[in-house]
C-alpha cells in the first residue's frame, strides 16, 4: 500500500498525462484549437458512472432505470454492487475494461461530433469546442436520470477485490499503467508514416494535398483518437474517486490546465508533456502539503496563489518561451545509428566513384 | 412579469455592452479575451466595495468600475499583448495569454474577498446588491433603477461608439488599422496608441458591464467564469466583427435567458428552467455553424 502523498501524485500525474497527450495529439500535430477537452472526459466520467452499474444491477435483479441514478436508491443498489464485485475479481476486471472500451468508443463519437466545426470554423473553432464541453456539463448537472444531477452517483468499484485498503493503490497504478500506454502510443503515432503526414498537413496543408493527402479525413481521425483516450481518462478518474458529480468537470481544470501543462512541456513534444505534467504536479503536490507554512509566511490562501502562479506561468511561456522546456524535434523513423550507417554508406559510395 | 421584463432588459443591456467590448478587442487586436470575466467580476467587487464599505449609492462606483476597466485593460496589453502582437504570435497563444491573465486576476480578486471578509466582516464571497438597488416610479409602475439607467447606458454608448469612429480623427484611424494595420502603419498612424486605446476602452466596457450586472445578478467570484458565455455567446451572435452586431447580439442572448426561460417553463413546464445556461451555449453554436457571420451578415447583405 502506498501512502496517501504519493498516490495524490500518482493518480494526478497519470490522469493528467492522458489528457493533455490526447490535447497534443489534436493541437500539436494538426493544430486544432480544441478548447473543449472537457466534453470527452466528462462523457467518459459519465459513462463510468452510469453504463457499469446499470449493467450489473440489471443482470443482478436490481433497478437500472432511471431509479439507478436515484439518490436514495443508487447508495444502496451500488454497494449491493460492490459487494458482489468484492468476491468476483474475473467479472471486476471484465467490466473495467468492457467501460473503458464503452468510454472510448463514446468518446470518439464526441471527436466525430467535434468535427462537423472543426471543418466548418478556423478563428472560432475553440470557442465551439468550449461550448460543447460547458453543454455536455450542464446537460449531466441537470437532468437526473443520466448521473444523478446535482446529488450525483456513486461509481461502481471494480477493484474493491483487492481489499477497501489498497484498492486506490490498485486503481492508481492501472490509471498510471494506462498512462504510459497512452505515452507509447503517442510516441509511435509521432513516429510512424501517419504521424509525419499529419505534421505535413500541419505546416503546409496545400502542399500535403497535392501529394494526394486527406487534410479533412486526417482531422477527423485526429478529433476521434483524441476524444477517445481522454474519454478513458475520464473514466478512470470516475473510477478511481468512486463518485461522479458533473459539477466538478469544470472547463478551467479539464481544459485549460491540460493546456498550461502542454505549454510548459513544449506543444508537439511527448517528451515535453510528460515533463510539464510532472512539475506541475509535484508543484500542486507541494503547494497542498506546505498550505500552512505558505500561507503563514506569504499570508494568503495557498488556492489562490496556485491560480496566480499557474497564470504567470502560462503568461510567461508565451512570452518568452513559447516553443515550452523541450521545443519539438525532428523525429527520426530509424534509430539514428541506422541512419549514421547509411550516411557513411552512401559517401563511402560517392567517394569510390570520384 | 413587470419585474422580470425590467430585470431581463437590464440583465441583456449588460449582456450586450460586455459582449461590443469582446467584439472591439478582437478586432483591434485577434485576441480572444478570456480575460474579460476576471474584469466583470472586478466590475462588480467594486460596487460592492462602494456599497457595503463606504456606505455609498451602488451607482456612485460604477464609473470607477469602468476606470480599473481602462488601467487593468491598459497593463494587459502594455505587459502582455503588445510584445505578442509584436512577436506575431498565433491566435492560440495570443487567447492563452489572456487565460493567464484571467487566472492571476481571479487568484488576486480572491484575496482581495478574503482580505474584506477577514477585515471589515462583509459578505465579500456572496452578496446580492439588487436590495440596495433604489426602486423608482415610472408611468405609475415601481421597478428598480437599473431597469432604467443601463438600457440607457447601451443607447448612450451606441450614439458615443458611432459618433466616435466616424467623427473623431482616433475613431477613424481606429478603424483604419483594424481594417489594415500596413496600410494604416504607412499613412502615419501609430497602431500602438490604437490597440492601447481599444483595450482601454475594451477594459472599461467589460468592467462597466459588470458593475451595472452586480444589481441584476447575485455577486461572487466566480461570477465571470459562470457569466462569461453569455458575452462570448452575444458577441459570437453579432457577428464578432461588428461592434454595433455584438451589443445587439448580446441584448439578444440576454432577453432569450430570461424571457425565453420563461416561456419555454410555461409551456414545457418548470423544469426547463435549470437549463438556462444551455441556451447562450446553444445560440453560440447554432450561430458559428449555420450562420457563422452573425447579425452583423443581414446588414452586410443589405447593403451589398
Amino acid at each position: 500500500m502506498l501512502p496517501p502523498e504519493l498516490l495524490l501524485i500518482i493518480i494526478n500525474f497519470a490522469i493528467g498525462l492522458i489528457i493533455t497527450i490526447s490535447l497534443n495529439i489534436e493541437v500539436g500535430l494538426l493544430n486544432i484549437p480544441q478548447f473543449g477537452r472537457l466534453l470527452a472526459v466528462v462523457m467518459g466520467a459519465i459513462i463510468a458512472a452510469a453504463v457499469p452499474g446499470r449493467i450489473l444491477a440489471a443482470t443482478m435483479g436490481y433497478p437500472w432505470g432511471a431509479e439507478y441514478a436515484d439518490h436514495m436508491y443508487n447508495f444502496k443498489i451500488v454497494s449491493e454492487i460492490n459487494r458482489a464485485l468484492a468476491v468476483n475479481p474475473a467479472l471486476s476486471i471484465g467490466i473495467f475494461l468492457l467501460t473503458l472500451a464503452i468510454a472510448a468508443a463514446v468518446g470518439g463519437l464526441m471527436g466525430l461530433l467535434c468535427a462537423y466545426p472543426a471543418l466548418r470554423l478556423k478563428e472560432t473553432l475553440g470557442i465551439v469546442l468550449l461550448a460543447f464541453g460547458d453543454l455536455a456539463v450542464t446537460i449531466a448537472w441537470n437532468y437526473e436520470p443520466i448521473v444523478g444531477g446535482t446529488t450525483g452517483v456513486f461509481v461502481i468499484d471494480p477493484f474493491i477485490f483487492v481489499g477497501t485498503q489498497l484498492r486506490f493503490t490498485v486503481a492508481a497504478l492501472v490509471a498510471l499503467l494506462a498512462a504510459l500506454a497512452v505515452y507509447a502510443y503517442a510516441e509511435l503515432l509521432v513516429r510512424s508514416p501517419y504521424g509525419r503526414m499529419l505534421k505535413a498537413i500541419r505546416d503546409a496543408e496545400i502542399a500535403a494535398g497535392i501529394y494526394g493527402k486527406d487534410a479533412v479525413k486526417a482531422r477527423k481521425q485526429v478529433l476521434v483518437v483524441g476524444g477517445a483516450i481522454s474519454a478513458i481518462a475520464g473514466a478512470l478518474w470516475a473510477f478511481f474517486t468512486g463518485s461522479m458529480k458533473a459539477v466538478t468537470y469544470t472547463r478551467l481544470q479539464w481544459t485549460f490546465w491540460p493546456w498550461a501543462f502542454m505549454m510548459l512541456g513544449g506543444v508537439g513534444n511527448n517528451f515535453g508533456i510528460l515533463v510539464g505534467v510532472l512539475i506541475y504536479t509535484v508543484a500542486r503536490f507541494l503547494i497542498i502539503v506546505y498550505k500552512g507554512v505558505i500561507s503563514a509566511v506569504v499570508g494568503i490562501s495557498p488556492e489562490w496563489l496556485e491560480y496566480i502562479l499557474v497564470g504567470l506561468l502560462i503568461i510567461a511561456i508565451i512570452l518568452f518561451r513559447p516553443q515550452g522546456l523541450f521545443p519539438e524535434k525532428p523525429v527520426y523513423s530509424l534509430p539514428k545509428r541506422r541512419i549514421h550507417e547509411i550516411i557513411s554508406r552512401v559517401e563511402r559510395e560517392l567517394e569510390s566513384r570520384t | 412579469m413587470l419585474d422580470l421584463l425590467v430585470k431581463a432588459v437590464a440583465y441583456s443591456s449588460c449582456i450586450g455592452i460586455g459582449a461590443a467590448a469582446i467584439t472591439l478587442i478582437y478586432n483591434a487586436t485577434r485576441t480572444f479575451n478570456f480575460a474579460h470575466a476576471s474584469l466583470v467580476a472586478w466590475g462588480i467587487y467594486m460596487v460592492f466595495t462602494g456599497v457595503y464599505l463606504l456606505g455609498l449609492s451602488p451607482y456612485a462606483f460604477v464609473p470607477i468600475a469602468a476606470l480599473l476597466g481602462a488601467a487593468i485593460g491598459l497593463a494587459i496589453y502594455f505587459g502582455v499583448n503588445r510584445w505578442l502582437l509584436r512577436a506575431k504570435a498565433s491566435m492560440v497563444n495570443l487567447m492563452m495569454s489572456t487565460l493567464g491573465v484571467d487566472l492571476v486576476l481571479f487568484g488576486v480578486l480572491n484575496i482581495y474577498s478574503d482580505y474584506l471578509i477577514a477585515t471589515y466582516k462583509v459578505p465579500a464571497k456572496y452578496f446580492v446588491l439588487e436590495v440596495r438597488d433604489p426602486i423608482i416610479e415610472l408611468g405609475g409602475a415601481r421597478i428598480r433603477l437599473v431597469g432604467v439607467v443601463a438600457p440607457l447606458i447601451l443607447v448612450a454608448l451606441v450614439v458615443a461608439l458611432h459618433l466616435f469612429l466616424t467623427r473623431t480623427k482616433v475613431g477613424v484611424a481606429m478603424r483604419a488599422s483594424i481594417e489594415n494595420p500596413e496600410l494604416a502603419k504607412i499613412s502615419g498612424i501609430n497602431t500602438d496608441v490604437i490597440y492601447a486605446l481599444a483595450w482601454a476602452i475594451g477594459g472599461a466596457l467589460a468592467a462597466l458591464s459588470g458593475a451595472l450586472l452586480s444589481l441584476v445578478i447575485s455577486g461572487y467570484t466566480a461570477v465571470g467564469m459562470t457569466t462569461i458565455v453569455s458575452f462570448f455567446a452575444g458577441a459570437i451572435v453579432g457577428g464578432l466583427f461588428s461592434i454595433f452586431g455584438s451589443l445587439l447580439g448580446g441584448l439578444l442572448i440576454g432577453l432569450s435567458e430570461f424571457l425565453g426561460i420563461t416561456l419555454l417553463g410555461n409551456t414545457l413546464g418548470g423544469w426547463v428552467y435549470a437549463y438556462r445556461p444551455a441556451i447562450p451555449l446553444a445560440a453560440l453554436a447554432i450561430t458559428l455553424l449555420l450562420k457563422p457571420e452573425g447579425l452583423a451578415g443581414f446588414v452586410v447583405k443589405v447593403r451589398e
